[in-house]
């Protein structure tokens, strides 16, 4: 890293180094697979209005019906006859809103918790760090479950719930990440230019030390999802949207009649923690060949 | 193992008999033999702390501790009045209302040996029932002072003339009588004697483990010397559902009842050969799907908009595919299944969205923007699967007319604290149970002017004069023909004013294996001594 490089200029290079990590990526494997289903999710999340008008929740026809059997409900429907094709195409999208929300959510805290006490050392590096091992020394699903039956599910406070469960590692790698580039050259400079330590702290290092906390945010979507799966299977879900782990619960009680019902929001999870997962890897791989080629 | 024939042998028509049983639950059950002893393994889904059945009615308790502690009276098919005699033998009201007298069976004895006398119901009545009972506090408010002119008589004394009906309809249920030698002058709510119970019944309190069973054994000094028939009765402690079908099926349990195999897998269940499903057995404790509403709500008080609500609701629907048709549909407080009190020229509200449409325009409520009238909050109690879902078909039924429903769901206890005490709610899904007796757990769901906190009774603002004094009236009238006329008028009143929305009857489903014979009975079968049960030799 040029010696004074101003935060304009710094961002530009950032851009272009991530272009060329995208090309990188998609040229490992596992990175095309993963990215290609996460585009399908995507563009079914997106499209879950036009996919499936009207409320996936609606009953539209007799109860039970099994798979492939009528073309109004391709994939059958359930005990109070609603379609499980449209709860399938809502459910991504409440899935993919709340994975992609808490891990942002989880990130932000993290990154910023971790700059802080990496830049600043001292009793505010002491005081965040040992917040940051409370909260590791409780499991984070129970951390999300106190916390739902506190406050009510709700979709901003399942997201808030798991991002309150993720944070720590995010913190303790930008921590880490900052204490090894805060004694460098140009942090020294941009002291001396007279910049104010939290403006050096997030404009001049923060930038570089961001690239391995993003691979990690890979691993926080994929326990997102699965958390989330998991909260709506015990039922502490938001009732008013289909989720996955909602339907695998609804499924359930009819496990040995009806079994399609929860196999196929349970292909939906294991599809989507699949393809965050092989991106994530793909971005490590990605990572590694721009180091060596560096 | 000796063998106890009790009528004539006719196994060999016994699959199809036993196979129409479900369909028609009143069917004469064909008398076979049983043989005595063997162990019946059944599933048990909770494990209350305080299995006193004196102090805490409910049915979680009864389950166990109806095998150890007899009441005076059990609820029979056939008997007249609807009673099988237990601990009392016969039982005569005075004509003025203040006194009913019990003539008390002989030669009955305490698990610890003792003998059972007049004294140990008289404590019952007075200290236990009347003090600290969760419905007998009600019904036993008046009672006054028990008589005791011999070991066998106990006269009951009312400071006001109380119906001879409502004590008889509560002798099932309330009346757990309990040793007084081991409650007197101890403080009853924490005697060791309410967990390590000690009775007079066919069965004895043998051990608990916490987590994993209660076994009861056989009483050998019985008073019925012919019975019980098993050795010994096993809970297996088994919350999860789906575990309880597949113990059925393993044959680790023998019975499962209260539904504890989930209604969604009866069908598979009930081809299983060697098991067999039974609808009846539960009629002495119907529990009625209403929808509570709260007055309070502006849009709510309006009589119409409560019309819509209940127009908007396809009971056939419910039943058919929430219950698999295992309910009834219900239009008023009182269920179909008490032939005495239910009135049948109540208001119906058949499934008419047209009309709940037309109700609401009239109320003044037009469609707005994306077609919404107003919207509401609505809290399904968790208690059951069928409550939940049930909740998620209300608030489909209720888009369908213009009614935005918002789902709230809570735990149990923040579902209590919510409904009946912070009264933070717009609609609910309830399960009120009906014991019998309107004025037992049914007309506090209508009588105004409750305190806060009181739970399952009416905090849903529900104010109406006549029906408060038909309420009031009734309680003080002793004559059977005159109450029944007065709750029939309290039922019309209440069903026109639709204080709430009365969807299903629904009781339960036991499930045994096809060679345990006298299961499902008597009227609350799951929740009495089982004597006469045991296995086909």
């Amino acid at each position: 890293m040029p010696l004074g490089a101003r935060s304009e200029k710094f961002f530009g290079s950032f851009f272009q180094k991530r272009t060329s990590l995208l090309f990188r990526l998609l040229a490992t494997g596992e990175g095309l697979a993963g990215l290609t289903m996460l585009a399908i999710l995507l563009a079914v999340a997106l499209t879950a209005p036009w996919l499936a008008p009207g409320d996936p929740l609606a009953i539209k026809g007799d109860p039970l019906l099994p798979p492939w059997q009528t073309m109004a409900h391709p994939l059958g429907t359930d005990r109070l006859g609603r379609d499980v094709l449209s709860a399938l195409i809502h459910g991504t999208r409440t899935t993919l809103l709340v994975a992609t929300a808490a891990a942002a959510a989880a990130l932000g805290i993290g990154i910023t918790v971790g700059t802080i006490a990496g830049f600043l050392g001292g009793w505010v590096d002491e005081a965040l760090m040992r917040v940051a091992e409370a909260f590791q020394t409780v499991p984070a699903f129970l951390l999300t479950l106190a916390l739902i039956s506190v406050t009510g599910p709700r979709v901003p406070t399942i997201v808030l719930g798991i991002a309150i469960g993720a944070w720590m590692q995010p913190a303790r790698i930008t921590r880490a990440e900052i204490l090894s580039l805060r004694e460098r050259d140009f942090v020294a400079a941009a002291r001396v230019i007279g910049m104010r330590p939290l403006e050096i702290a997030f404009r001049e290092v923060l930038p570089n030390a961001l690239t391995p906390v993003v691979s990690l945010a890979a691993v926080i979507v994929a326990a997102a999802v699965l958390i989330e799966a998991a909260l709506s299977f015990l039922g502490f879900g938001d009732p008013n949207r289909v989720t996955w782990g909602s339907m695998i619960a609804e499924g359930r009680t009819v496990l040995r009649r009806a079994p399609f019902l929860s196999i196929i929001p349970g292909i939906g999870l294991v599809l989507t923690v699949l393809a965050v997962h092989l991106t994530g890897q793909g971005v490590a791989k990605a990572l590694r060949t721009r180091r060596i080629a560096a | 193992m000796t063998q106890m024939p009790e009528g004539p042998m006719n196994a060999p028509t016994r699959r199809r008999l036993l196979a129409g049983a479900a369909a028609l639950p009143f069917l004469p059950r064909p008398a076979l033999a049983q043989k005595r002893g063997g162990r019946l393994t059944v599933a048990a889904d909770s494990e209350p702390p305080n299995l006193n059945p004196a102090i805490i009615a409910s049915n979680g308790v009864f389950f166990v501790a109806s095998k150890v502690i007899e009441p005076l009276a059990e609820a029979d098919y056939r008997a007249k009045d609807g009673l099988a005699p237990r601990l009392a033998t016969s039982w005569e009201g005075a004509a003025d209302g203040r006194s009913l007298t019990f003539t008390l069976r002989q030669g009955v004895t305490w698990h610890d040996g003792k003998p059972f006398s007049s004294a140990d119901v008289a404590f019952s009545a007075l200290e236990v029932w009347k003090k600290h009972g969760n419905l007998g506090r009600a019904v036993f408010r008046e009672l006054e002072a028990v008589e005791t002119p011999d070991a066998n008589t106990a006269i009951f004394r009312f400071a006001v003339p109380t119906p001879a009906q409502l004590i008889r309809n509560a002798l099932p249920a309330l009346t757990a009588v309990v040793p007084k030698h081991l409650y007197e002058g101890t403080d009853i709510m924490r005697n060791p004697a309410n967990q390590k119970l000690v009775g007079t019944g066919p069965f004895r309190f043998a051990e608990w483990r916490p987590g994993e069973y209660t076994r009861l054994v056989r009483n050998p000094a019985y008073w019925d010397q012919a019975r019980p028939f098993l050795n010994e009765i096993v809970y297996r402690v088994l919350p999860d559902r789906a575990a309880a079908a597949n113990a059925l099926e393993a044959e680790e349990i023998q019975l499962a009842a209260f539904s504890a195999v989930p209604l969604a897998d009866l069908d598979r269940i009930a081809k299983v050969p060697g098991l067999k499903v039974y609808s009846n057995g539960y009629e002495g404790l119907t529990y009625q799907l209403v929808v509570e509403i709260n007055h309070r709500r502006k849009e709510l008080s309006d009589v119409r908009v409560r019309r819509a609500i209940a127009h908007a609701i396809d009971r056939d629907f419910v039943v058919r595919a929430i219950f698999r048709g295992f309910a009834a549909t219900s239009q008023g407080p009182v269920p179909k299944n008490d032939r005495v009190f239910h009135a049948t020229d109540v208001a119906g509200y058949g499934f008419n969205p047209q009309r709940a449409n037309q109700l609401l325009d009239e109320a003044g409520y037009p469609r707005g923007e994306g077609g919404i009238r107003f919207r509401l909050r609505l809290l399904p109690a968790p208690f059951f699967n069928e409550t939940r879902q049930f909740g998620d078909y209300l608030r489909q039924a209720l888009a369908a007319v213009g009614i935005d429903a918002t789902i709230v769901s809570n735990d149990t206890p923040a579902h209590l604290r919510a409904v009946y005490t912070d009264r933070a709610f717009d609609i609910t899904v309830a399960t009120p149970v009906y014991r019998g007796d309107p004025a037992i757990s049914t007309t506090i769901l209508f009588q105004s002017g409750l305190p806060a906190g009181v739970p399952f009774a009416n905090q849903y603002g529900y104010e109406n004069p006549e029906v408060d004094a038909l309420i009031k009236q009734a309680a003080a009238t002793i004559d059977d023909a005159e109450r029944v006329r007065l709750y029939n008028a309290f039922q019309k009143q209440v069903t026109d004013d639709v204080a709430l929305v009365n969807v299903a009857e629904f009781s339960f489903i036991t499930v045994a294996r096809d060679n345990l014979l006298n299961v499902s009975n008597n009227p609350r079968w799951a929740v009495s001594n089982w004597a006469d049960t045991g296995f086909a030799d």
